[in-house]
């Protein structure tokens, strides 16, 4: 299969901090990729490295086969992220802000206007199309910033944890829609503290410490977990004895 | 490049400043108060004005006569041989031209033998560069004042030949610097806090995975801010015809023109300090870095010839001294800007420089 993202050996201190350790990582074209692990531990720094806002001391970064960050060129409109902190611009409305975002990303006028009619919808947003995002509360600038990211719909989503903050029933509704989005052949990269979340993804990753202690897929290592301790391990246990495994 | 994304962020940052309904009172009471604030005028000891003394008659009292004008420190006396065209040396940089004219003391004395009933006296012909009027004063008074040494004080003629046709006043001067101020203020200070809002809120990150470039990016913030020197330019003119009734010689359109050209590089100028700093309190704090030397060194509130020589060589590193240098030339003197070359080349040459370091410190923003 082919991988959309291909990291190797990736290395980034802080100073003292190793933020990233040494991390191979493929997420292959058409899943859903969770990277799940306690705080700290260095997925935002990892993420960040992915979409080439970030130098690295060590390691290769390839997305959608482009050497990041010599091709970024190639990569360009074709990967959308949303950060981790919110990013919009606090003084434009929330239409005014998707309408740029579009805008930059090559969107055709009469395409962004339906698109962001559409969006907002889905995001349950349009009654407040015309308000400064600046006075937006918390949950409803989490769902601005991941309309953003996906407005264009790239084919690569990068999505610092898209659904912190969000009552169940959406997020409910977010994890139906980025599995449409998968079936629609898009690729996610997203990080996540939920647990039951990351058994939602096709294969997921545990972090820990800057490094990449486990992978595969869900059920996988829930089987490996029931193996070491016997019964059904939930998504937390299989979480916990992972990073408890990390300190011994 | 790509006109759609460059527009896009113009756009952005003038809808942006729509809804910021205070800032935009502030755009507009900032000229104007500057425009109406710094009316009045300023004075400070002029020193050094460039001045060129023909003498034709070459006597003792002539001599007498440069000699003081040689002790007064508000001039830099060169003299030169007669035959000089005397536009010509204002143009080639003298602020005044003093010619003693043949006869000039037999006249002179011809007056003392000849008795108050005479017609006869000399004739001191004083050519001026009226742009400033704070200097062509200076200068009035150090060429009388020199007549006075030269003993009785006799009735000496002072045929005055102004450059430019019309008398300037100080306010007429004033316009032109107000404008340079007030976009040097706007256009770089916004432009820094925005900038740097990019950083502290995030989006800079969301704009540098998307396909726009750098050059889009700085592009896009020149014509807003570009729209904004425009308006409030017009603004500050306005007001002066209104309030100060001020005299414009020149051509508006160039005026604008330039002011433009000024703008773009105070964009570069505040997008490059953008790379200082990482907070907005910290932006806040490089104000003054752009603020003080504009106002103190830059020849808006009194010439350069009134700045201490040890920090003349500064006024020259300062963007402002171009930029006042051009727009009165091409306000008050009626000018073409490239009849004003020191004061173009400095505006070009800040323009380039400026977007171009903005180019290199949004490349090292981007990347940390
Ligand atoms: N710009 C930075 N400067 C200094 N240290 C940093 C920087 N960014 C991250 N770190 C450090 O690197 C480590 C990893 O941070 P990172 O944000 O990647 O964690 P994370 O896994 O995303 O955590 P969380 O789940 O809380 O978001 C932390 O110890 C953090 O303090
Ligand atoms: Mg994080």
């Amino acid at each position: 299969m082919e991988a959309a993202v291909e990291v190797q050996g990736a290395v980034k201190s802080f100073g003292l901090v190793r933020a990233v350790d040494g991390v191979d990582l493929r997420v292959f074209r058409g899943e859903i990729y969770g990277l799940v692990g306690p705080s700290g531990a260095g997925k935002t720094t990892l993420i960040r490295m992915i979409c080439g806002l970030l130098g690295r001391d060590a390691g290769e970064v390839r997305v959608l086969g482009h050497p990041i960050p010599e091709g970024k060129r190639h990569v360009e409109g074709r990967l959308g992220y949303m950060p981790q902190e919110r990013a919009l611009y606090r003084d434009l409305t929330v239409e005014e802000n998707l309408l740029f975002f579009g805008q930059l990303n090559g969107m055709p006028r009469g395409e962004i206007r339906d698109r962001i009619a559409e969006i907002l919808e889905f995001m349950r947003l349009s009654h407040l199309a015309v308000h400064l995002a600046g006075n937006l509360s918390g949950g409803e600038k989490q769902r601005l910033s991941l309309a953003c990211a996906l407005l264009s719909k790239p084919e690569l989503l990068v999505l610092d944890e898209p659904t912190v903050g969000l009552d169940p029933a959406l997020r409910q509704e977010f994890w139906e829609h980025f599995h449409e989005l998968k079936d629609e052949g898009h690729t996610i990269l997203l990080t996540t503290h939920y647990l039951e979340e990351a058994g939602r993804c096709s294969r997921v990753g545990f972090m820990r410490a800057g490094r990449l202690q486990v992978e595969g897929l869900p059920a996988e290592l829930q089987a490996r977990v029931a193996q070491a301790v016997g019964g059904t391990p939930s998504m937390e246990e299989v979480f916990l004895f992972f990073a408890r495994k990390g300190v011994e | 490049m790509s006109a759609a994304r460059v527009w896009a962020v113009t756009m952005r940052v003038l809808r942006q400043m729509r809804h910021d309904v205070r800032l935009i009172a502030i755009m507009l009471v900032v000229p104007s108060l500057a425009m109406i604030l710094f009316g009045f005028s300023f004075s400070g000891d002029i020193r050094g004005v460039r001045l060129a003394v023909i003498d034709e008659d070459r006597t003792d009292l002539t001599a007498e006569i440069i000699d003081s004008l040689k002790g007064d420190p508000t001039f830099r006396v060169t003299e030169l041989p007669p035959g000089q065209d005397p536009e010509k040396l204002l143009l080639s940089g003298y602020q005044a031209v003093v010619r003693l004219p043949d006869k000039f003391t037999s006249l002179y004395y011809a007056h003392f033998a000849m008795g108050v009933a005479t017609e006869a006296h000399g004739t001191l012909h004083l050519w001026l560069d009226e742009s400033d009027p704070q200097i062509a004063a200076a200068v009035r008074a150090g060429v009388a004042e020199a007549l006075m040494d030269i003993g009785e004080g006799g009735p000496v003629e002072i045929e005055e030949h102004p450059l430019y046709g019309v008398e300037v006043r100080f306010i007429d001067s004033f316009a032109p610097a107000i404008m340079g101020y007030v976009v040097t203020f706007i256009c770089s200070l916004l432009t820094l806090l925005s900038v740097v809002r990019e950083k502290v809120d995030g989006t800079f990150e969301r704009l540098w995975i998307s396909p726009l470039r750098r050059g889009e990016f700085i592009l896009g913030y020149v014509i807003a801010f570009g729209m904004v020197a425009l308006v409030q330019s017009g603004l500050i003119l306005g007001l002066g015809k209104l309030v100060f009734d001020i005299v414009i010689n020149g051509s508006v359109f160039w005026a604008l023109v330039c002011i433009i050209l000024f703008a773009v590089g105070n964009v570069g100028l505040g997008t490059f300090l953008s790379a200082l700093a990482q907070t907005e309190s910290q932006a806040i704090l490089l104000f003054p870095l752009v603020v003080l030397p504009s106002v103190l060194l830059s020849g808006m509130m009194w010439p350069l010839q009134a700045i201490p020589p040890v920090l003349r060589p500064l006024a020259y590193l300062v963007p402002l001294t171009y930029g006042n240098r051009l727009l009165r030339a091409v306000m008050v003197k009626g000018l073409a800007p490239w009849q004003e070359p020191v004061g173009l080349a400095g505006v070009l040459g800040f323009l380039v420089l400026t977007v171009a370091l903005a180019s290199v410190s949004l490349r090292a923003t981007a990347r940390e």
